[in-house]
């Protein structure tokens, strides 16, 4: 599904060169959910950004579907933005002076499908993440957690073949987390490949797999765990402190 | 209050700086110039006519079909109306100065079929001319009531044997010569003496660079056309229009139309409307661009206020206090102004130049342009003023809110 | 897809209403600065008889006194007008499809009707030809014929307005009407007609009105009907009868001359040129021999009718225009900038570059458009001020159809203009700058 190779990322200004990815490589295969975690500054967001194309890397290849994504043109990763990925946004990036229905619209809208197949997929989508009857609102006038949920329907309408979600629940309680996090563990369950980054090892245990990174690298990239097992050693770790 | 944040916060947002700077410029020198030209229409409408134009009345009587007479139309014509009350003097004139419609021709100082011609608007006056129009004449005298010839004299086809001149016109044809007494000749070598000068007057055509070369024949206009200009008494000229035309008509409407009873301001003003248009439309264009470019100032300033709110937020919390935020803005607006109006001291000079060039328009007095700056640092003063106070009402607890 | 950005740039400009009013504001006093003074220059300048006005000649002759030529300013031109004597000469060519020679007369109206005040009618004396040459349409009758040209006939050719006064509107074809002293048989009533530029006579005022009487330029002699028009004299001759004149030296008359292709132009060219050969054999044309034909709209530019100091105005008004741009993209710029997470957001969920220019270049157009129908209501208030200006500015400083357009056309394109910039500068925003929480 997603396969990069030796990526590396270098930022040049006048003065100085950072280096936010060294040679990363990474396969995540269809159906999987992984988490990406580590520190601030570790590489999660340039990771992010080239994973979902809205950057490119300095070196390296990267696969998605059975593509060489790498070398693409602007106008033909925009395009592969739109038809395979579904982005999630940690401050959920709807646009508030669209309702949900509309918000939900945009991608469909660059994809060029008609107005029927898009009020279903719509519907569809809003639907499958509970908010049907509030499609009429805007962001505004929901709340954070309805708000999330109307970012991942729209990241669903477009069908992607994954999803990549930055921090989904940072911005959220624990309890309006927890449904978004419920949710997602229940799309992957349909099928859908995730890609989720987050600095919360809590959220990553959730996920099949867990790859951490350390100044731009893998520094580990645990198997894959049953999410049984998950649950199983995070209820009694949680105990003492509760 | 340091100058070099500002400049490298400019500098980083130049895109933006540079467009109002232009934008000042361009205004700058669009306002300069039409500031520069409109001012000169206005001193070209506003230059002295010799004539006491504010107080006089001129009309037309045009004779037709085979019962009119000239002469005697005219003769009652003007027994009646230096009669009216409030009527200073009358002069029977072959045109009226100042209305662009009138007749020239060259005259010159000797018998000489080679010397020199100068171009002269002519006009047939009787005695009462000096009256009628207001003028001064400094040297020699008016005509006398017997040199002035009735439009069925023998000799009217002759030169008249005395004419009255401008000085203007007489320093073109005579030089630092005394031109009285002097005898000026025509074409066909006819001569007349010089026996009056005028100190100003202004003749037919006002766009005519020899505008105040004018001379005067005791003479009256041939028929079947003669026109009048009746001099009233300060203060009277209104009421003396119906009068007039009524007067007119009552002394003969069988055999002659009476037409254009009207004040001389309305046919100088008619004169000069197309020199009064261009100076209201650049009138016009210099406030309107003052205006765009103020709102589009206060519009910028506004915007920019609050995009950085959290920045003036950031600001205030550690330590600014209001007025500095007030000056931080007023700095700001103060040096795009100025290097607007540095790009816009070029623009003005090359657009007076290019126009100069082009249409013949007179060379910038740099007064102008200094004007025009003072006006510009005031407005942009003015403009950000508003933004600027609304900025140093950001609260500091802004800093720290994430939005 | 169109409707769609239809629908955001509403969203978007309806969010910020003062800004986008000043970008309206601006874009709107720009275009009706320009088009009032572009109504202006376009009434003088556009071709008054496009059907024929290549095959309409000016007439001139260069019978100049050899000591000076007749304008000091541009020595290649000829006099504007034709002595009288000239003008007769070359009605005789063979050459022209129609010719006719021109001038202005004053003639006083006496109704029939003794209530009706006599009144001051200005008559062109001119050929039958006049009216088939120059397209003028008739509501009643027609022309007169040859014949009445030759025998310098009393018949007449009224306006409109003319036969409203005489005959209350009514057809009044056959019937006197009595000019001065003379009686004159109406052949014709012309229907309304007013070129904006009275280009058959620039000479005589390029602002003038159409004349209210037409009548044979042959009964001027018969008649000794006096000059009324601009007569220019170079010649020391005495003058004091209408023979005196219309034998003298001076310039009197204007010619016109309708020639259908290139051949009969070049014929009748080397026509004038022997007769003005001939002339010289009698002592007349001293000047080196300059005879023009120009047809209406060169004539029109060598007479300058767009005044200088219109065209000084008009190139203020351009740069005005461009002051007010400057403004707008300024505004744009910012308002652009300041919408750059939401397009990174659009880019990320998969916005082509083409897909967010076109959809801001849809934002600025209808900028654009509402500034374009704000700019036509100032200039027309600006018109209204200029007629109210100007005496004689009724007729040029109206707005037509084109003129309409060509104010949409200018507004829309200088905000879109005005709007490449900001778009370009946003399209190259990397997408993924703004995502991240701030």
């Amino acid at each position: 599904m997603l396969e990069m190779n030796d990526i590396s990322r270098v930022y040049r200004t006048d003065l100085v060169e950072t280096h936010a990815l060294r040679g990363l490589s990474l396969s995540v295969e269809a159906g999987e959910f992984v988490a990406v975690t580590g520190p601030s500054g570790s590489g999660k967001t340039t990771f992010l950004n080239i994973a979902g194309l809205l950057e490119t890397a300095t070196s390296g290849s990267y696969m998605l579907d059975g593509k060489d994504v790498s070398k693409l043109s602007d106008n033909e990763r925009s395009r592969i933005r739109n038809e395979k990925i579904g982005f999630i946004f940690q401050s959920f990036n709807l646009i508030p002076d669209l309702n949900i229905f509309d918000n939900v619209d945009v991608p469909l809208r660059y994809r060029g499908f008609n107005g029927n197949e898009r009020r279903e997929r719509i519907e569809r989508a809003l639907e499958q993440v509970g908010l049907a009857s509030r499609m009429r609102h805007l962001p505004s006038q929901l709340s954070g957690g309805q708000q999330q949920r109307a970012a991942i329907a729209r990241a669903l309408a477009g069908d992607p073949a994954f999803l990549l979600a930055d921090e989904p629940t940072g911005n959220l309680d624990s309890l309006m987390a927890r449904q978004v996090m419920d949710l997602l563990e229940q799309i992957n369950q349909n099928g859908t490949t995730i890609v989720m980054v987050t600095h919360d090892p809590e959220l990553a245990r959730r996920a099949h797999r867990n790859v951490q990174l350390l100044d731009g690298k893998i520094a580990t990239s645990n198997p894959f765990t049953p999410q049984a097992d998950v649950a199983d050693i995070a209820e009694p770790a949680m105990q003492p402190v509760a | 209050m340091e100058i070099r944040p500002i400049l490298s916060a400019m500098w980083r947002n130049r895109t933006g700086s540079v467009l109002v700077a232009v934008q000042i410029a361009l205004t700058l020198a669009i306002v300069v110039n039409c500031m520069f030209m409109a001012k000169s229409r206005i001193e070209f409408i506003a230059r002295p006519s010799g004539m006491d134009i504010e107080n006089i009345i001129t009309a037309q009587s045009l004779g037709f079909g085979s019962d009119y007479r000239h002469d005697e139309t005219i003769d009652a014509d003007l027994r009646a109306l230096r009669a009216l009350p409030g009527v200073i003097a009358v002069t029977p004139a072959s045109g009226i100065p100042m209305s662009g419609s009138g007749s020239a021709t060259g005259y010159k100082t000797s018998m000489d079929e080679d010397a020199p011609r100068e171009t002269a608007n002519y006009y047939r006056f009787d005695e009462h001319a000096e009256q009628a129009l207001g003028v001064k004449i400094i040297e020699g005298r008016g005509f006398t009531e017997l040199e002035v010839r009735r439009a069925d004299d023998e000799n009217y086809d002759r030169m008249p044997p005395q004419v009255i001149i401008t000085k203007a016109y007489a320093e073109r044809l005579f030089g630092d010569e005394p031109a009285l007494g002097q005898l000026i000749y025509d074409g066909l070598n006819e001569s007349a003496e010089v026996v009056g000068i005028i100190e100003h007057q202004y003749g037919a055509w006002v766009h005519w660079s020899s505008f105040d070369n004018v001379m005067w024949f005791p003479q009256r206009q041939e028929g079947p056309s003669i026109r009048y200009i009746i001099r009233a008494e300060p203060g009277q000229r209104d009421a003396l229009i119906p009068v007039v035309e009524q007067t007119m008509q009552e002394l003969n409407s069988s055999s002659r139309l009476v037409r254009n009873v009207r004040t001389m301001e309305e046919t100088v003003a008619t004169s000069y409307e197309g020199d009064f248009a261009i100076a209201s439309t650049l009138i016009v264009a210099i406030i309107l661009l003052f205006v765009i470019t103020g709102l589009g100032i206060v519009g910028l300033a506004s915007f920019t206020v609050r995009q950085r709110t959290k920045q003036i937020g950031t600001r205030r919390a550690i330590g600014a206090r209001k007025r500095d935020i007030i000056r931080y803005f007023l700095t700001e607006n103060w040096l795009m102004t100025t290097i607007g109006i540095v790009i816009g001291t070029v623009l003005t000079i090359s657009l007076n130049y290019a126009l100069a060039t082009a249409f013949e328009i007179e060379r910038l007095n740099y007064v102008y342009l200094v004007i025009g700056m003072g006006m510009l640092w005031l407005l942009g003063f003015v403009a950000v003023a508003e933004p600027a106070r609304r900025a140093s009402n950001v609260s500091p607890a802004v800093a720290t809110r994430t939005v | 897809m169109f409707l769609y950005n239809l629908r955001l740039a509403r969203l978007s400009l309806m969010k910020q209403p003062l800004l986008t009013g000043l970008m309206v504001l601006a874009i709107g006093v720009g275009v009706g600065a320009c088009m009032t003074i572009l109504t202006f220059v376009y009434s003088l300048t556009s071709d008054p008889i496009p059907e024929k006005s290549d095959q309409l000649f000016a007439v001139r002759l260069d019978s100049w006194g050899p000591d000076e030529p007749y304008d000091d300013r541009r020595p290649d031109e000829a006099p504007w007008q034709l002595t009288h004597a000239d003008a007769m000469a070359l009605l005789e060519s063979p050459v022209p499809t129609r010719h006719a020679a021109m001038r202005k007369a004053v003639f006083t109206a006496v109704p029939e009707n003794r209530d009706v005040a006599p009144f001051l009618t200005l008559s062109r004396m001119t050929g039958g030809a006049f009216f088939d040459m120059f397209n003028v349409p008739f509501l009643f009758g027609g022309t007169w014929d040859e014949d009445a040209d030759r025998n310098a006939e009393n018949v007449v050719v009224l306006s409109k307005e003319t036969n409203d006064s005489l005959f209350g509107g009514e057809n009044s074809v056959g019937r006197e009407a009595r000019f001065g002293d003379d009686v004159f048989r109406v052949v014709g009533v012309i229907d309304e007609w007013q070129p904006i530029v009275l280009y058959y006579d620039v000479n005589n005022g390029p602002n003038n009105d159409v004349e209210d009487v037409f009548m044979p330029y042959t009964i001027g002699d018969r008649r000794e009907i006096d000059m009324s028009g601009n007569v220019n004299c170079w010649k020391d001759e005495q003058i004091d009868t209408y023979f005196d004149l219309m034998q003298s030296e001076c310039v009197v008359t204007q010619f016109w001359a309708e020639l259908e292709n290139e051949a009969q132009v070049a014929e009748y060219q080397s026509w004038l040129d022997r007769y003005t050969e001939g002339q010289k054999a009698l002592g007349r044309f001293e000047r080196p021999t300059n005879n023009r034909l120009s047809t209406v709209t060169e004539y029109m530019k060598i007479r300058e009718v767009a005044a200088d100091e219109i065209l000084v105005v008009m190139s203020i008004g351009v740069l005005f225009l461009a002051a007010c741009m400057f403004n707008t993209i300024g505004i744009i710029l910012a308002r652009f900038i300041a919408k750059a997470p939401v397009i990174g957001l659009r880019r990320a969920l998969g916005a082509s570059k083409a897909a967010i220019f076109r959809q801001h270049l849809v934002e600025v157009g209808v900028v654009g458009l509402a500034g374009g129908i704000l700019g036509l209501l100032l200039s027309m208030l600006g018109l209204a001020g200029v007629r109210a200006m100007l005496s004689d500015g009724d007729r040029a400083a109206h707005l037509n159809l084109e003129l309409v357009l060509i104010a949409i056309v200018i507004a829309v394109s200088s905000a879109i203009i005005a709007g490449l910039y900001p778009t370009w500068r946003i399209c190259q925003l990397a997408p993924a700058g703004y995502l991240k929480t701030q």
